[in-house]
């Protein structure tokens, strides 16, 4: 009968399809994980963050770990719960920023990274995880005006920004409002009062593209992004030292940094300086490589994998 | 305090009803992107459906140019649309009107389509010219299933406009991406409750609409326009 | 193709060697799309068909049923796919989920159109058959339903390869993943390569569940 014949077929067709989304399933996690374990690294949704998640995961497989990669996660609000539950294992961090936002804005981040950096694993402790030698390498916000914003109000450093606030509108990730060396800190700090804030993006294309056309007169950049000179943007000095230290440190969760693990992450770190960040970000956002091209390529010229 | 009591605190705090991140600037800011999208997407969509529903014409192929356009993940044509024209309002919309386009094509064909054959042959022989027909008999018989898919469409696209944050654009989606980054949940589900509640009153106030553009003689005929197939879910 | 230029770099709209060297990355994004479809579109059906039998069987549940799935249908996806993150985490559960339910209410609607189409002498002539209720649904019933689940399914997989790009923002994305790295990167091939992709794929999963009613019913014209 036909009707039966029909319902059976269906019926088949979906358990065949069942079967393939379980194989596939099965299957996607690549082949079966080394011996060494699987390290899961993550980012955040800036191109900066996934070169140097890529340094961390192609040294680590280059060293027999399996790496599960989970690139542009998001802000820290979204990877540090992740990190925290398990979901990621490792991240890089930036010392300063990584403390006040564990410590729940405590304002204890200083321009001494050591001490920050102690500090900070102080409060990684209790959750299961922990910071790293931290690199000499630092990233930190700056804000940046165009050329012509610079001319008009004679701006070189931050304090300048204090007398005119009023008439500008700044532009940064939708977390800036909330972050102590972001909005808060530029009110406090140099009392700067802006006519407006517009949420754009993590130092990403949407706050480039806004310097462009005018939508914003003051943005939050990366002090070490590598297009800056080539967009005519002009980084205003940090005159009262707002920014602490923010430089990188792989964040991890201690379960699985195992002391092979921490020299891996280390030897990376100890090599990393503030100029290399500049290079390997131009690469990618001026020449347009691809960040595991340009991580690969830097390990191999820094005989990581030799 | 329960969550939807924090729900009801944010809803409640005049803080949250002025200033460019308040309810009404998101509102309005909302309310641009999607009216103006539907509009010129109308004003392409209507004329080209309309008129190939009447001749007969090339029916299939508009359908499927159109079941294909809708397959373009909406989420790719606006960060292709941001890549294409850059930051603001207008990219947005560009890509939002490409959005509301197919659902629109798609029903004004069938709705010229499916205008009884007779009615047709009636209107003709009682001397119409062609535009005519169209404006004084076809279109009035066409409303209730071209009203349907102007309907879908801006459903949709009060819905997909909240993908515009994601590319800095304004509106209830703001709420969301922000609330997401800032891990600010009540502010994520304020404006998840706001964008619902902005679907609903569209398809309410659209629905009103076409009972007053349905002409009262075929109202009182109570005629059964087909059953609408539940349209593709874009966001 | 010209593309964009913000920094007097010409990136074109499709960069060969980038793809070709990339290929695993977007093969990777694909298998992950088909599986997050394929989940999403199979449980919704499970779900659907005993849903939708018991919707039609029982006049009072009809209400509730479409009421709950149609208002979890208009709250925007982004929403229901962040609102999830603290409490599936960055995972597929927290993309099927919403997923899932958009699927239930497509589906649903589809089953119950199905159902009801049947006309009132075939239930009668089965009946007067000697068929049972539950064989009768079997056997009858849900197969001259099929065209119109059918078409519910062509709608709900189109629907679900759409709304699996927008996971990007929770880590995942399928082929989103790559659209989203084309907007961080300010890089035009993964977007292209990822938007182009998807509608293939839709294409082609449309086509056959098109062609995959010819064959399961040879008896309907093809809708």
């Amino acid at each position: 009968m036909n009707g039966k014949r029909s319902s059976v077929w269906l019926i088949a067709a979906l358990a065949a399809i069942a079967t393939l989304a379980a194989a596939c399933g099965a299957t996607s996690t690549s082949g079966s994980p080394s011996p060494k374990g699987t390290i899961t690294v993550g980012g955040f949704n800036f191109p900066e963050s996934t070169i140097l998640s890529e340094l961390y995961a192609q040294a680590l497989e280059h060293n027999g770990y399996t790496v599960n990669r989970k690139p542009r996660l998001g802000t820290r609000e979204v990877v540090a719960p992740a990190i925290k539950s398990g979901q990621i294992d490792l991240y890089p961090g930036y010392a300063a920023t990584d403390l006040e936002y564990y410590n729940n804005k405590a304002k204890e981040a200083s321009g001494d990274v050591t001490a920050t950096t102690a500090k900070l694993n102080s409060h990684l402790d209790p959750l299961g995880l922990e910071a790293l030698t931290a690199s000499a390498a630092v990233d930190q916000n700056a804000f940046a005006v165009t050329k012509a914003t610079a001319q008009k109000y004679s701006l070189t450093k931050l304090s300048d920004l204090a007398p005119i606030g009023g008439q500008l509108v700044l532009g940064a990730g939708p977390e800036c409002p909330s972050r102590p060396f972001c909005l808060p800190g530029l009110t406090t700090t140099y009392g700067i009062h802006f006519k407006d804030f517009k949420p754009l993006d993590t130092d990403g294309p949407a706050t480039r593209a806004a310097f462009k056309n005018g939508t914003i007169d003051v943005g939050l950049v990366f002090s070490s992004d590598g297009d800056l000179q080539a967009l005519g943007l002009v980084v205003l000095d940090d005159d009262k030292h707002l920014e602490a230290a923010d430089n990188v440190v792989p964040i991890i969760r201690k379960q699985v940094a195992s002391d092979e693990v921490k020299s891996i992450l280390n030897k990376i770190s100890a090599g990393l300086t503030t100029k290399d960040l500049v290079t390997l970000n131009s690469q990618v956002s001026l020449q347009h490589q691809d960040a595991d091209a340009v991580a690969r390529a830097y390990l191999q010229q820094h005989n990581y994998f030799s | 305090m329960s969550f939807l009591e924090l729900v009801w605190r944010w809803f409640v705090d005049p803080a949250h009803w002025q200033g460019s991140d308040g309810i009404p600037t998101r509102l309005v800011e909302h309310l641009h992107l999607s009216a103006e999208s539907v509009a010129i997407g109308a004003l392409i969509a209507l004329p080209v459906g309309i008129t190939l529903g009447h001749y007969g014409r090339f029916g299939n192929l508009a359908i499927n140019i159109s079941n294909t356009g809708r397959a373009i993940p909406s989420f790719g044509l606006l960060v292709i649309a941001f890549q294409l024209f850059g930051l603001g309002d207008g990219p947005i919309i560009i890509a939002l009107t490409a959005l509301a386009v197919p659902p629109m094509v798609t029903n004004s064909y069938v709705a010229l389509r499916e205008v009884d054959r007779d009615v047709k042959d009636a209107a003709r022989g009682m001397g119409y010219r062609e535009l005519a027909q169209v404006l004084r008999v076809e279109l009035p018989l066409a409303v209730p299933l071209i009203m349907a898919g102007v309907r879908t469409s801006a459903v949709q696209v009060v819905a997909t406009a909240t993908l515009a944050a994601i590319i800095a654009g304004g509106g209830f989606g703001r709420y969301i991406i922000d609330g997401f980054a800032t891990q600010d949940y009540t502010k994520l589900f304020a404006g998840a409750v706001l964008v619902a509640a902005l679907a609903l009153a569209t398809e309410l106030s659209l629905s009103t609409l076409e009972r007053a553009l349905v002409p009262r003689g075929i109202r009182l005929l109570k005629v059964r326009v087909a059953p609408r197939a539940t349209a593709i879910k874009v966001a | 193709m010209r593309g964009a230029v913000f920094l007097d770099y010409v990136d074109p709209w499709i960069n060969w060697a980038w793809l070709s060297s990339h290929v695993p990355l977007v093969l990777d994004a694909l298998g992950q799309h088909v599986e997050l479809t394929l989940i999403a579109v199979v449980i919704g059906l499970v779900i659907s068909v005993p849903l939708g039998v018991a919707a039609h069987r029982f006049r009072a549940f009809r209400l509730p049923v479409l009421g709950t799935f149609g208002a979890f249908y208009t709250i925007p996806s982004i929403a229901l796919f962040a609102a999830l993150v603290p409490y599936t985490g960055l995972s597929g559960t927290t993309a099927e989920i919403p997923l899932i339910g958009y699927n239930v209410l497509i589906l649903v609607r589809n089953v119950l159109v199905g159902l009801e189409s049947v006309p009132e002498d075939v239930i009668d002539a089965a009946d007067g058959m000697g068929y049972r209720p539950f064989a009768r649904l079997l056997r009858v019933e849900l197969p001259l339903a099929l065209p119109a689940i059918l078409a519910g399914l062509r709608v709900a997989t189109v629907s679900t390869i759409g709304i699996v790009t927008i996971t990007a923002v929770i880590g995942l994305g399928g082929l989103g993943a790559l659209i989203y790295k084309g907007l961080i990167e300010s890089f035009h091939t993964p977007l292209v390569v990822g938007a182009v992709l998807s509608v293939v794929l839709a294409f082609f999963a449309d086509l056959a569940l098109a062609a995959s009613q010819r064959f399961l019913l040879p008896w309907a014209k093809a809708a």
